[in-house]
C-alpha cells in the first residue's frame, strides 16, 4: 500500500466512500449469488416459474446494486484522481517557472514536458485505479470468504488456502521473470533502439553510401529483436498465466469437491450452487489488480518523479526583495565575493568583485568553461549565487532573481526563443498592449522590415514551431526588437553571435551597436571583435577575474586578454 | 480506412496461418472459461441427484478439471503466438518504411517540417502493434465466441438461439459501433486539446527566460491550466462514457441471465432438456458475455491508429518522387569536378536557389564556400552529389554527369556535415562504417590521425566504448573527430565539409580545422564554412549570395582587392 496516497487532499474521504461502496458491493455479490442459486434450484425442482421469477427479481436487484456500486466507486475515484492530478500539474508547472532555466537544464526540457503532460495522466490513472482496486482486493474476498465459511467449511478452506499460494506464486514468478528480463535488458534495449537509430542516422548512412545495404541490417536486427522479445515475453506472461491457472484450477477443485459431497449428501444443491457462483467472484479482485499492475506502477513512478521535482529547492531568493530604482546613469551596482558552487561541490565562480556605475558596456571574455555563462545567468537572476554581497544603489540584494530587476532587463542568449505566434505577437511578447506603429518602429530599428515585407501576411505571418522558420540572425533580431519595445535599460548577452555566419554577424553588429548606447550592457562572448566597443572588459579564467580594463589597456598589458587575442589570430595572414 | 487497407490487411493475409492459430487458441481459451462454468454447473446439478456411483459423474469431473487448466494454458499460448505474429509484421513494416524513406533521406528535413519526425515514425510503427493485439484479435475472438454460442444454443432450440443472437448483437454489434461513432469525435477533440497543450508547454519551456523576465509567468500558468482543464474535461467525458457503458452492459447481461434461466426452466418443464442443464445454461451466460464486452473497447480504438497510419502513409506517398539510379561503377581514385552554368530552381519557387554557377575543381584543390544561410550553398552540395538534377547547365565528375553515378558517387565524395550521426554502438563500429573490412590497425591509424588516440585509449573500454544514446558521452569536437575518422577510413578522393564547426567554441574550432586541413591535404576539399578560420590555407575562396558568386579568388587576392572581404576578415579574427 502506497502511504503517500493518504497525503493527497481528500484521499481519506474518498477511501471511506469507496470502502463503503465496496462493502455494499460485496454484500450485493453475495445476495446475487444466493438468489441466482435459489432461482436455479427452484427451476431444477420444477417449481412454478413465477416463483422462480421472484428469486430472479431479487438477483436482478442485487446485480444492479452491485454494478451501481462499481459505477459509483469509479466516479468517485475518477473525480478525486482528476482534481489531484490537476492540482499537481499546476504545482509542477509553477515550480518549473519558479526555478526556471536551471531546473530545465538539469532535467531536460523534453523530460519536463513529458512529465507534465504524460506523467500527470499516468499519475491520474494510478489514483483512479489504485484506490478502488486495492479496497476491492481487501474487502470483497474477505466478505465472500466469510459467507462461504458459514455455508460450507471445506470450500471455504480451499479458497482460503489458494489465495496465499496464488500470491506467493505471483511474487515468485514476478521475481524470476524480472531477473530473466533484466538479464537480457541490455541486448534488448540495443536491438529496440536500432530502428530509431537507423532512421535518425539515415542522412549519415546515405553520405557513407551505406543506406541501401542497411536495409538488410534492419531486417536482420528486427528479427533478432523479435526473437529476444519472444524470449522475454515467455517470462513476462508467466504472472498472468499463474493468476489464471490457480484461480481457474481452484474453481475446478471447489466444483469437484462440492460434486463429490453432493453425492454423499453432505451438502445441498442450493448452497453448492451459491458457492460455485461466488468462487470466480472471489478471485476477480486479484485478477483485476494483476491486469492493471503495469498501469499502476507507471503511475506510481510518475508520481515519485513529480514529487522529486516539487521537492527541489527554489533559487532561495526572497521574492519580497525589491528595489524600486530604475537603472539610470547614476545607478551603482557593486558585487563583492560573488561565488557559485554547483551541486557537485565544484566552484564555477570564485570570489568575483566588480563595480558598475551608470550606463556602461561590459564585455565578459575567457576560454570555454571559464564561467562566462554562469556569470550572465547570475546577473539575469536565473541562477542564485552561493555567496557574495551585492548592493544596488546602496540597497543590499541577495541575488538578481527579483521582478524589479528582471523587468528592466533584456536577456539574449545564443538561441533566443521564437514563440509559435505571429511576427507581431513575438515582438509584442513583453508588451502585449503595444500598438502596431510601435511594433513597426522597432522592427525597422532592428532591420527586420525587409524580411517582413517578403511575407505574404506581413506582421501577421506565423513564425516559430509550425510556422515559417527564421535564420539565426533573424531570430536574434526578433529578440532584440522584443525588448526594444519596452526600452529596457539593462542588456545581457550570452554568446549571441557564435553560431552565425560572418556576414550575418557583421550585419548584427551594425544593428546592435547603436542600441547598446545609454544602456547597462553585459556582453559575454568568444568573438573578441566586440570588445573594442566595450567600455570595460572582465577577463575570466577558471572562475576568477584575472583582468579588467579596456581593450587597448589589456592588449598592451600583455596578460590573459592579450593571450586570448593571440590564440584567436593564430595562422592569420595580413 | 484506406490506410487500414494498405497497411494492415496485406500483413493479415501474409501471416494468415499465424493469425488464424492465434485466434483459434484465443477462442478456445474463452470457451474453456465458459465450459468450466457450464460443466461445473452440470456436475453439481447431476451430483445433487445422488447417482448410484461416482463413475456416472466421472466425465464431468474430468471435464471440469481439464477446463480449469486449459483456460490458462491456452491463453498463455495465444498471447505468445499472437505477439510473435505481430513482431514479424512489425519487422516487415520497419523494412518497408525504411525502403520508402531511404531514397528521400537528404530531403526529409526540408519536406516534412518540425519535430523529430523520424523518431515519431519509429514510434508509430511500434504503436501499430495495437492494431492487431488490441483490436483485430479481440474482435475476431469475440465474433467467434458469439457464433459458437449461438450455434450451440441452436442445437437445443433454434428459435431461442435466434432471439439470443439478437440480444447478444446489442453487445457485439450495437455498442461497438455506437462507441466508434460517438467516441470518434470526442477522441479527436481530446487529442487536439492535448497536442495543443504540448505545443504551448514546449514553447513556453524553451522560452522560459522570456516568460520570467517579461514578468508574465503567472499569466502563462493561468492560461495553461485553463487549457489543461479543458483537456481534462474532454477526457472526463470519455471516461464517464466508458463507466456508464460498462454499467449498461452489465445490467443488460444480468437481464440476459434471467432470460436464459427462465428459458431453461421452461425447456426442462416441457421435457426438452434435462433439468440438470438449467444451472449449466444459466451460469454459462455470464462468462460468455464477459468474453463479448471487450469488443466495444477493441472497436473504438480504431480512430487512434489512423494518425500513425497517416504519417506512415505520407512518407510512402513521397516515396516515388526521386529516382536514384543504381549507377554503373565509375568510381575512380580521383575526382575532377566541372560545374558549368548550373542553375537550379526548387519546384514552385520563383527564385533560383543556384544561378548560372560555374566552377572547375581539379583533383586536390581546396575550395572554401562562404555565404549567408539561404545563399544556395546546400543546394550546390545536393547538385554535386546528384541528389538534385540541375534545371540548367551541367555538373560532371571525371566527365560523367554526377547524377549518373547514383549511389556510387559516395565512393568518390564523402560529406562531413554539421551534425554527423553517431550510432548507438561502439566507437569502433562507428568508424568502421567508413570501410566495412577495415583492420584494427587501419582504425587505430585514423583515430591517431584525428588526434583522438590518447583520449580513446584513456577510456576503460577504448575503441569498444559505447557511444551512448546519440553519442552524448563525447563532446561536439570529439564527435566531429570520430566522424572525420570514419571519412578518412573511407578514403574518397573528394571530401565535402558542410559547416562542420558550427556550434563549437573558437578553440575547439581552430583545433578541428587544423586537424581537418592536415588529414585531408591530399584530397579535394570543398569546405562550406561560416567563419574565416583556416581560410588562409585554401586555394580558392568563393562568397555566394542569392545563388550566385558574389566574390572569389585566393585569400591573398581578396585581401588585396576586396574591401568587404578585408572587413569581414578583420571582424572574424578580432
Amino acid at each position: 500500500m502506497d502511504k503517500k496516497l493518504l497525503q493527497y487532499k481528500g484521499s481519506k474521504q474518498v477511501m471511506a466512500w469507496v470502502g463503503l461502496l465496496t462493502v455494499a458491493q460485496s454484500i450485493a455479490i453475495v445476495f446475487q449469488a444466493i438468489y441466482l442459486a435459489k432461482a436455479i434450484t427452484q427451476l431444477f425442482h420444477g417449481v412454478v416459474w413465477t416463483i422462480a421469477l421472484e428469486s430472479f427479481a431479487v438477483f436482478a436487484i442485487a446485480h444492479i446494486v452491485r454494478h451501481l456500486c462499481q459505477w459509483g466507486k469509479e466516479r468517485i475515484a475518477y473525480r478525486f484522481a482528476e482534481q489531484t492530478a490537476l492540482h499537481y500539474q499546476r504545482m509542477l508547472v509553477e515550480k518549473v517557472f519558479e526555478i526556471g532555466p536551471h531546473l530545465i537544464g538539469k532535467h531536460g526540457s523534453g523530460n519536463l514536458v513529458t512529465l507534465a503532460l504524460e506523467g500527470i495522466p499516468k499519475f491520474k490513472k494510478y489514483l483512479e485505479l489504485f484506490i478502488p482496486r486495492v479496497l476491492s482486493m481487501a474487502i470483497i474476498p474477505a466478505v465472500l470468504l466469510v459467507y462461504v465459511f458459514t455455508m460450507d467449511i471445506m470450500s471455504g478452506v480451499t479458497l482460503l488456502v489458494v489465495m496465499p499460494i496464488l500470491i506467493i506464486f505471483l511474487i515468485l514468478i514476478g521475481l524470476v521473470s524480472q531477473n530473466k528480463i533484466d538479464a537480457q535488458m541490455d541486448t534488448y534495449r540495443l536491438l529496440s533502439r536500432h530502428f530509431v537509430d537507423s532512421l535518425r542516422g539515415l542522412v549519415t548512412l546515405k553520405y557513407l553510401g551505406r543506406s541501401k545495404a542497411h536495409e538488410q541490417a534492419i531486417a536482420t536486427v528486427s528479427d533478432k529483436y523479435r526473437i529476444a522479445t519472444n524470449r522475454s515475453l515467455r517470462y513476462a506472461f508467466m504472472s498472468s498465466f499463474s493468476l489464471d491457472f490457480f484461480s481457474s484450477l481452484s474453481i475446478a477443485v471447489v466444483a469437484v469437491e462440492l460434486g463429490l459431497r453432493l453425492i454423499n449428501g453432505t451438502v445441498f444443491l442450493e448452497p453448492a450452487l451459491t458457492i460455485l457462483i461466488l468462487a470466480p467472484e472471489y478471485f476477480m479482485p486479484v485478477r483485476d489488480l494483476g491486469n492493471d499492475f503495469h498501469a499502476t506502477m507507471d503511475g506510481k513512478e510518475a508520481s515519485e518523479q513529480i514529487r522529486g521535482i516539487l521537492d527541489e529547492k527554489t533559487s532561495g531568493i526572497d521574492n519580497e526583495v525589491t528595489s524600486t530604482s530604475q537603472w539610470s546613469d547614476t545607478s551603482r551596482l557593486t558585487v563583492n565575493g560573488l561565488t557559485k558552487q554547483v551541486d557537485e561541490g565544484q566552484l564555477i565562480l570564485k570570489q568575483l568583485n566588480f563595480k558598475v556605475k551608470g550606463f556602461q558596456k561590459i564585455g565578459i571574455v575567457g576560454r570555454s568553461g571559464a564561467g562566462k555563462s554562469t556569470l550572465i545567468d547570475m546577473l539575469s537572476g536565473f541562477t542564485a549565487p552561493t555567496a557574495g554581497e551585492m548592493t544596488l544603489d546602496g540597497v543590499n540584494i541577495e541575488g538578481f532573481g527579483f521582478p524589479d530587476w528582471q523587468n528592466q532587463m533584456m536577456y539574449i542568449p545564443q538561441y533566443p526563443t521564437v514563440f509559435s505566434d505571429t511576427v507581431a505577437g513575438n515582438i509584442r511578447f513583453y508588451e502585449p498592449e503595444a500598438s502596431d506603429e510601435e511594433v513597426e518602429h522597432v522592427a525597422k530599428q532592428v532591420g527586420l522590415m525587409a524580411l517582413i515585407e517578403t511575407f505574404p501576411n506581413g506582421f501577421n505571418e506565423k513564425i516559430g514551431q509550425g510556422g515559417r522558420s527564421l535564420s539565426g540572425g533573424e531570430e536574434q533580431r526578433i529578440a532584440v526588437a522584443r525588448s526594444l519595445l519596452q526600452n529596457r535599460s539593462i542588456l545581457l548577452f550570452d554568446e549571441p553571435t557564435a553560431h552565425l555566419d560572418i556576414e550575418t554577424e557583421h550585419g548584427m553588429k551594425e544593428m546592435l551597436l547603436p542600441i547598446l548606447e545609454d544602456k547597462l550592457v553585459f556582453f559575454a562572448t568568444h568573438r573578441l571583435h566586440w570588445m573594442e566597443n566595450m567600455d570595460s572588459i572582465i577577463v575570466l579564467e577558471d572562475g576568477r577575474i584575472v583582468e579588467t580594463g579596456t581593450h587597448d589597456e589589456l592588449l598592451h598589458a600583455g596578460g590573459a586578454y592579450a593571450c586570448l587575442i593571440e590564440a584567436h589570430r593564430r595562422g592569420m595572414k595580413i | 480506412m484506406n490506410t487500414f487497407q494498405s497497411y494492415v490487411m496485406p500483413y493479415v493475409k501474409k501471416y494468415k496461418k499465424l493469425i488464424v492459430a492465434t485466434i483459434f487458441l484465443g477462442t478456445l481459451s474463452v470457451l474453456s472459461a465458459a465450459m468450466l462454468t457450464f460443466t461445473s454447473g452440470y456436475l453439481i446439478s447431476r451430483a445433487s441427484e445422488r447417482p448410484e456411483t461416482i463413475l456416472l459423474v466421472y466425465v464431468p469431473i474430468v471435464a471440469v478439471r481439464t477446463f480449469g487448466i486449459s483456460r490458462a494454458v491456452l491463453r498463455y499460448l495465444e498471447r505468445l503466438l499472437g505477439h510473435n505474429a505481430v513482431l514479424k509484421i512489425l519487422s516487415e513494416m520497419r523494412v518497408k518504411l525504411y525502403r520508402a524513406l531511404e531514397p528521400q533521406a537528404l530531403f526529409i528535413n526540408s519536406r516534412f517540417t518540425t519535430g523529430d519526425l523520424l523518431g515519431t515514425l519509429a514510434d508509430d510503427i511500434e504503436h501499430l502493434q495495437d492494431v492487431y493485439i488490441r483490436t483485430i484479435f479481440p474482435t475476431l475472438i469475440g465474433l467467434f465466441l458469439f457464433v459458437f454460442a449461438t450455434l450451440s444454443l441452436a442445437i437445443f432450440d433454434w428459435v431461442f438461439a435466434l432471439v439470443m443472437a439478437f440480444c447478444l448483437a446489442v453487445i457485439v454489434v450495437v455498442y461497438p459501433l455506437l462507441s466508434l461513432y460517438i467516441l470518434k469525435k470526442r477522441q479527436l477533440e481530446s487529442k487536439v486539446l492535448h497536442s495543443r497543450l504540448y505545443e504551448t508547454l514546449t514553447d513556453a519551456i524553451f522560452g522560459i527566460s522570456d516568460w520570467i523576465i517579461s514578468g508574465r509567468k503567472e499569466q502563462f500558468v493561468d492560461t495553461f491550466m485553463k487549457d489543461s482543464h479543458a483537456s481534462h474535461e474532454a477526457e472526463k467525458k470519455l471516461s464517464y462514457w466508458h463507466q456508464s457503458r460498462t454499467l449498461q452492459l452489465q445490467v443488460f447481461s444480468g437481464l440476459l441471465v434471467i432470460i436464459v434461466g427462465v428459458w431453461a426452466g421452461f425447456q426442462a418443464a416441457q421435457g426438452e432438456i434435462l433439468p440438470i442443464y438449467i444451472a449449466a445454461f444459466t451460469l454459462v451466460t455470464m462468462p460468455i458475455i464477459e468474453g463479448l464486452i471487450p469488443l466495444s473497447h477493441a472497436i473504438e480504438r480504431i480512430p487512434a491508429y489512423e494518425e500513425s497510419l497517416r504519417r506512415v502513409d505520407r512518407i510512402h506517398k513521397f516515396g516515388g518522387a526521386i529516382e536514384v539510379t543504381d549507377g554503373s561503377t565509375f568510381s575512380e581514385k580521383h575526382a575532377n569536378i566541372e560545374i558549368s552554368n548550373v542553375s537550379y530552381r526548387y519546384e514552385g519557387q520563383q527564385r533560383y536557389a543556384v544561378e548560372n554557377f560555374s566552377l572547375l575543381i581539379p583533383q586536390g584543390q581546396k575550395i572554401a564556400i562562404l555565404g549567408k544561410s539561404g545563399s544556395g550553398k546546400s543546394t550546390l552540395i545536393q547538385l554535386l552529389l546528384g541528389a538534385l538534377a540541375p534545371t540548367d547547365g551541367q555538373i560532371s565528375v571525371n566527365g560523367h554527369q554526377s547524377a549518373e553515378y547514383g549511389e556510387t558517387i559516395y565512393d568518390m565524395m564523402s560529406v562531413l556535415n554539421q551534425k554527423p550521426y553517431l550510432f548507438a554502438t561502439t566507437v569502433e563500429n562507428n568508424i568502421r562504417l567508413g570501410k566495412r573490412d577495415a583492420t584494427t590497425e587501419e582504425i587505430e591509424q585514423v583515430v591517431a590521425q584525428v588526434r583522438l588516440d590518447a583520449y580513446i585509449h584513456s577510456l576503460p573500454d577504448k575503441l569498444r566504448t559505447q557511444m551512448e544514446e546519440t553519442g552524448q558521452r563525447f563532446s561536439g569536437g570529439e564527435r566531429q573527430r570520430i566522424a572525420l575518422a570514419r571519412i578518412l577510413l573511407k578514403d574518397t578522393p573528394c571530401v565535402i565539409l558542410d559547416e562542420p564547426t558550427v556550434g563549437l567554441d573558437p578553440e575547439t574550432e581552430y583545433a578541428l580545422v587544423d586537424t581537418m586541413l592536415e588529414t585531408l591535404k591530399d584530397k579535394t576539399v570543398i569546405w562550406i564554412t561560416h567563419h574565416l578560420t583556416g581560410i588562409e590555407s585554401m586555394d580558392h575562396v568563393i562568397f555566394m549570395d542569392e545563388g550566385e558568386i558574389a566574390m572569389q579568388g585566393t585569400h591573398d587576392e581578396l585581401m588585396e582587392s576586396n574591401e568587404r572581404y578585408r572587413q569581414l576578415y578583420k571582424l572574424d579574427r578580432g
